[in-house]
């Protein structure tokens, strides 16, 4: 047993070579070593004509570049990609001019909106950003964690500035832990060139009729699908629920658990007993309405739709609703941007959300983002000064007609040149808009909410039964925290 | 645990004093496996027991923890994915490991024989093995797209059935284990190495006593290779239960959730979205508690199984 | 169960069974039925990469058609471009590489003296101690995941990469190979434990000290594993994700495997970009590969046959 030393002999210097071939040929492009991204590509500011592929090129902060060398760094962390992301872009800047001793760094770091991972490591790391970018609903949850630091008293005094609701989901124990952002509208989506073909109406959808049945909607979609030869959807009417991106668990675009249980009248939470109640009628029924939906369609057919047309971390500019493959989508107003840029050819409508029985009022939900500063930060007073202004109106009016999201400033519900004539009506839905209750387990909550919807639309679990595994998985959770 | 005694030594070793070589040897083996004794009680022990801590507290990583008993292991029994990720990963070890075995020892056999260009192979083999398991997910979310991915398209040339791989909760562990598959080379090479290990004489000598082709292999390769195998096996259930990144891709990262119906959810996938997604470091103690334990069972019962079959090249066990 | 002494020579298996003649069917199980394993394999094992470099070469429309075309109707070289354009690939490679140098070094300092102090040497509690060696290699490492998180999170870094702990830096990934993994020294145990221990007591006789017997005996005839053993550990710190997803937050400091992986979902690439992408991720360990793989398996070849 004495294996050969010629193999020794060669493969230690070739396996060096491996190694130093492999790595240093690419790193001789970048200054090889030096922690700092190349600075080079896209000029972030006002690239946003350069979408598609992201603004820039770099892999740390987006902004900043041309910033004094004594400004004060504050860095700004969030989760959102193009096209959003190129609005904030645009407000950071405006800032950093406006503010030559300060300087924001804004980095995407991308992730669900319930994910803290990229957070977390930071902080423990000593790195963490100044500002945080955190999904409103979720605030309470973080707070409670110790990820979000109380804001002082002359930010938590500007409670009347901002949508009462919007507000609310800020606040933990009485505390203020960020400050609002934007908020949303959810509406049904439809194609007007895929119905016509279909030989329907789409003048049946329009808004000024109030909201449409789920029946009706149903029915038509069902004319406009169309199946290839191996039985398998080719174009579908409409998506109600899910599954979402990649086959998995959740909605396809907007059709959340949240979406049908309010339109059905559904109690999510009992915020005085501090209770979590998704085995309330209105929710369960949601559920069934996307159990029934999917099994009437055949969940395995639907979900290969999905994963055809849809695949994990898709562009946006691939929504089968912008590629002709989707006639009807629960969607919100951030698709009115999509829309002009990823199908300007197309015809595009909305709708409320469908209800259940005709004459039933219309339900949305809305959501959205607030601004929150981080534990021990550096440079606080800059922090904040920020904070104000991108939730203050300077950012909120760039935000508002770059992103066609909805302002939370009550004082820009009001200002007519922010809305062109498809975005107002979005806003016009804002007042029958209920929100997510803000829980400090929010984030669980949401999570398991969208696997017991993931279960159901798969029909692998009836309705009743999935939503009591959330009542049992959420509610002990909640009782170790309190409300 | 039947462990040979030391005291069993050669004799030619007698005329030093036992007790001084026992004294010297004991010295000297601690000082060689230092660095591993350091790491084992630093990274291995110390972590392990504060883990045991960890998971009886509620702690988010940033505030300090708050001690709660077992609330955690409660919380647990309640919890359905919890079960959901147990069962998804011994499913898909169960089914990669034996897989993976064969598919290498086939391979492994193969390259073996005298074939001209078997350096050919041998590099097409071996270059998955060396190439991430993330780029090669994201080349499989492509291969395996129910509408316009090759492999559905080939299955259906054939008149197969083309399911739809990535969102069919019956299929996606399948594709994670052909992910799997594709860092069989390395295993392949392996045991390659111990098929070339194996002394020329002892097929010589089965040659002259006319041994077949089949008899060779059950008598000589296979004892032979026992070892290799059983490294193979630990090694392959060791990753199965570690099974994390295959999944988190095709998932998209578990940005929305882990695969229809969550059947892509594994054990770390799992850990890892409690511990480092949801802040729930308490929680996530105790997931990795019972992963400890689980894990200790395993290692008891493959080592007893292999008692059975594994040959040393020595006595026969 | 009982006792054997690992380090006895394999004894010659004789089985007695009468002796085929060589005809057509030797060829066939020797020649034909091989090949064509192999050359079925082969293509299996080829398929993913060549779909790779035909999807990143698609223009997105292509991508998405059925039934799906074998060759690029129109060649889209534009997505390399585009795909270098967009992707700090430089940067990215360069963290991959230290933290690969790094692994490597510390896994064959360690593995060779650790394996070498339960292989080469006979100690009381020597057996039970691997035993528990080979037991935390069933260990599997997410187990303390949380744990080490919260401890590296803990220890101070002084600054290094610009963090205040470990944590954000490349120690929790490198300095833990320092320490002997399981895997690396149950092979290279394995491997010496078929030395003839006679070398050894050979040493020994004349006087050699533990270290010189290590350094100056077994090392030269433990070389083959060492090699395997840089190998594997390179290349699982080449490819390692879990880690680098954990511990790295700023993405200047991700290695390829977490970069490409972060930066499509940052950016809103295309699936064929990012097919372009993980093309050139791949493309210089191919070409490095086929350079030198001749060395490679001739070495194990020469070794084999040697015997």
């Amino acid at each position: 047993m004495s294996p050969g030393p010629r193999w020794f002999r060669w493969s230690v210097p070739i396996f060096t070579l491996v190694l130093v071939v492999a790595a240093c040929g690419p790193a001789a492009t970048s200054p090889a070593g030096s922690a700092a991204p190349p600075a080079s590509t896209a000029p972030s500011a006002g690239a946003s004509e350069s979408a598609a592929a992201g603004g820039s090129a770099e892999p740390s902060a987006v902004t900043g570049a041309t910033c004094a060398s004594g400004a004060t760094e504050v860095k700004f962390w969030t989760s959102h990609t193009p096209p959003d992301s190129d609005a904030l872009t645009n407000i950071v800047n405006a800032f950093n001019t406006a503010n030559a001793d300060i300087c924001v760094k804004m980095t995407i770091v991308p992730g669900a909106e319930t994910d803290v991972a990229k957070l977390l490591t930071s902080i423990r790391g000593g790195v963490a950003p100044d500002v945080y970018m955190a999904d409103r609903f979720t605030v309470p949850q973080r707070a409670a964690e110790g990820v979000l630091a109380e804001l002082p008293a002359d930010v938590a005094g500007m409670s009347n500035d901002y949508l009462p609701f919007a507000w609310a989901e800020t606040q933990y124990q009485k505390k203020t832990y960020a400050l609002p952002f934007d908020t949303d509208a959810r509406a049904l989506w439809y194609n007007k060139d895929l119905i016509q073909a279909a030989g329907e109406d789409p003048a049946a959808l329009d808004i000024s009729k109030g909201p449409p049945t789920i029946d009706a909607v149903t029915k038509m979609a069902d004319k406009i699908s169309k199946k290839d030869s191996s039985g398998n959807y080719d174009v579908m009417g409409w998506m109600p629920a899910g599954p979402g991106a990649g086959g998995n668990p959740g909605a396809f675009d907007q059709g959340w658990h949240y979406t049908w249980g309010f339109v059905n009248g559904g109690n999510f939470a009992d915020l005085t007993t501090c209770k979590v109640t998704p085995t309330d009628p209105g929710v369960v029924a949601g559920y069934q309405f996307m159990y029934d939906w999917a099994k009437a369609h055949d969940p395995q057919k639907v979900a290969r739709w999905v994963t055809t047309n849809l695949p994990p971390n898709p562009p946006a500019a691939q929504n089968p609703l912008w590629t002709g493959k989707l006639a009807m989508s629960i969607s919100g107003d951030w698709r009115i941007a999509e829309a002009a840029k990823y199908a300007p050819t197309g015809h595009y409508g909305f709708t409320f959300i469908p209800v259940p029985k005709a004459g039933d009022k219309g339900a949305t939900w809305a959501g959205g983002w607030s601004m929150a500063l981080i534990p021990n930060s550096k440079a606080q007073d800059q922090a904040i000064k920020f904070m104000k202004y991108i939730a203050g109106p300077d950012g909120q009016k760039v935000y508002t007609k770059e992103s066609t999201h909805l302002p939370t400033l009550n004082a820009l519900l009001s200002d007519a040149s922010l809305f062109d004539p498809l975005h107002k009506q979005f806003l016009d839905l804002l007042p029958t808009a209920k929100n997510r209750p803000p829980l400090p387990v929010g984030a669980a909550y949401w999570d398991a909410l969208t696997s017991a919807q993931g279960s159901v639309e798969l029909n692998t679990k009836q309705p009743k039964a999935a939503l009591q595994e959330v009542q049992d998985a959420v509610q002990p959770q909640l009782d170790a925290v309190g409300c | 645990m039947a462990v040979a005694p030391a005291a069993i030594k050669p004799k030619r070793l007698a005329r030093f004093r036992p007790g001084a070589i026992e004294r010297r040897n004991l010295r000297w083996g601690l000082i060689f496996i230092s660095p591993w004794l350091f790491g084992f009680i630093a990274l291995g022990i110390f972590p392990i027991l504060y883990t045991f801590y960890l998971s009886l507290t509620r702690y988010s990583g940033i505030k300090a923890p708050t001690f709660i008993g077992i609330q955690n292991y409660q919380r647990m029994a309640a919890d359905p994915l919890f079960l959901k990720a147990a069962y998804n990963t011994l499913y898909y070890t169960l089914l990669a490991v034996p897989v993976g075995v064969v598919v290498a020892m086939v391979l492994a056999l193969a390259m073996n024989r005298k074939i001209r260009e078997v350096a050919v192979y041998r590099a097409i083999y071996y270059l998955p093995s060396i190439l991430p398991v993330f780029a090669i997910s994201f080349i499989f979310v492509v291969l395996l797209n129910p509408g316009y991915g090759l492999i559905n398209w080939v299955l259906s040339a054939v008149g197969l059935p083309s399911p739809n791989w990535l969102g069919d909760p019956a299929y996606t562990k399948l594709a994670l284990v052909m992910i799997a598959q594709l860092g069989a080379g390395q295993f392949a090479l392996v045991f390659l190495a111990g098929l070339r290990g194996i002394p020329v004489d002892l097929y010589e000598s089965a040659d002259i006593d006319g041994a077949g082709t089949w008899q060779k292999f059950r008598s000589i390769t296979l004892p032979m290779m026992t070892p290799i195998i059983l490294y193979d096996l630990i090694i392959g259930l060791s990753f199965g239960l570690q099974v994390f990144t295959s999944a988190y891709i095709i998932t998209g990262g578990g940005r929305t959730a882990a695969g229809a119906d969550n059947s892509l959810l594994t054990y770390v996938f799992y850990l890892y979205k409690q511990a480092f997604q949801f802040g729930q470091m308490g929680y996530a103690a105790a997931l990795s508690v019972v992963m400890f334990v689980v894990s200790l069972i395993l290692a008891a019962a493959v080592f007893r199984w292999a008692n059975s079959w594994v040959f040393y090249g020595g006595e026969e066990a | 169960m009982a006792t054997r002494d690992l380090t006895d020579t394999p004894r010659p298996i004789a089985a007695a069974v009468p002796k085929p003649p060589r005809g057509l069917g030797h060829i066939l199980t020797v020649s034909v039925l091989p090949r064509i394993i192999l050359i079925a394999a082969a293509a299996l094992f080829i398929t993913p990469f060549y779909w790779m470099i035909v999807s990143a070469l698609k223009s997105n429309q292509e991508l998405t058609k059925f039934p799906p075309s074998l060759v690029p109707g129109a060649w889209v070289w534009q997505n390399f471009v585009d795909a270098v354009n967009y992707i700090p690939f430089g940067l990215y490679a360069f963290n991959s590489f230290v933290i690969t140098v790094g692994i490597t070094i510390g896994a064959v300092l360690s593995n060779t003296l650790v394996a070498y102090g339960f292989s080469r040497i006979r100690w009381p509690g020597r057996n039970a101690m691997f035993y528990i060696c080979v037991a935390t290699l069933f260990l599997p490492y997410p187990v303390i995941l949380v744990a080490l998180f919260d401890i590296f999170g803990k220890l101070p870094s002084f600054g290094l990469q610009g963090a205040h702990s470990w944590v954000d830096t490349f120690l929790p990934l490198i300095v833990p190979a320092f320490f002997g993994n399981p895997f690396y020294i149950f092979l290279m145990r394995q491997f010496m434990l078929g030395i003839p221990r006679e070398l050894s007591d050979a040493a020994r006789v004349d006087g050699a000290s533990e270290i010189q017997t290590f350094w100056k005996v077994i090392l030269p005839l433990t070389k083959p594993a060492i090699v395997v053993v840089a190998i594997f550990a390179a290349v699982a710190a080449w490819n390692e994700f879990l880690l680098p997803l954990l511990y790295l937050q700023d993405s200047s400091k991700y290695p390829l495997a977490v970069g490409l992986a972060f930066y499509t979902s940052q950016h809103d690439v295309a699936y064929n970009l990012l097919m372009a992408a993980a093309t050139l991720v791949v493309l210089p360990v191919v070409v490095v590969f086929l350079l030198a793989q001749r060395f490679f398996v001739e070495g194990i070849t020469v070794g084999g046959v040697k015997g």
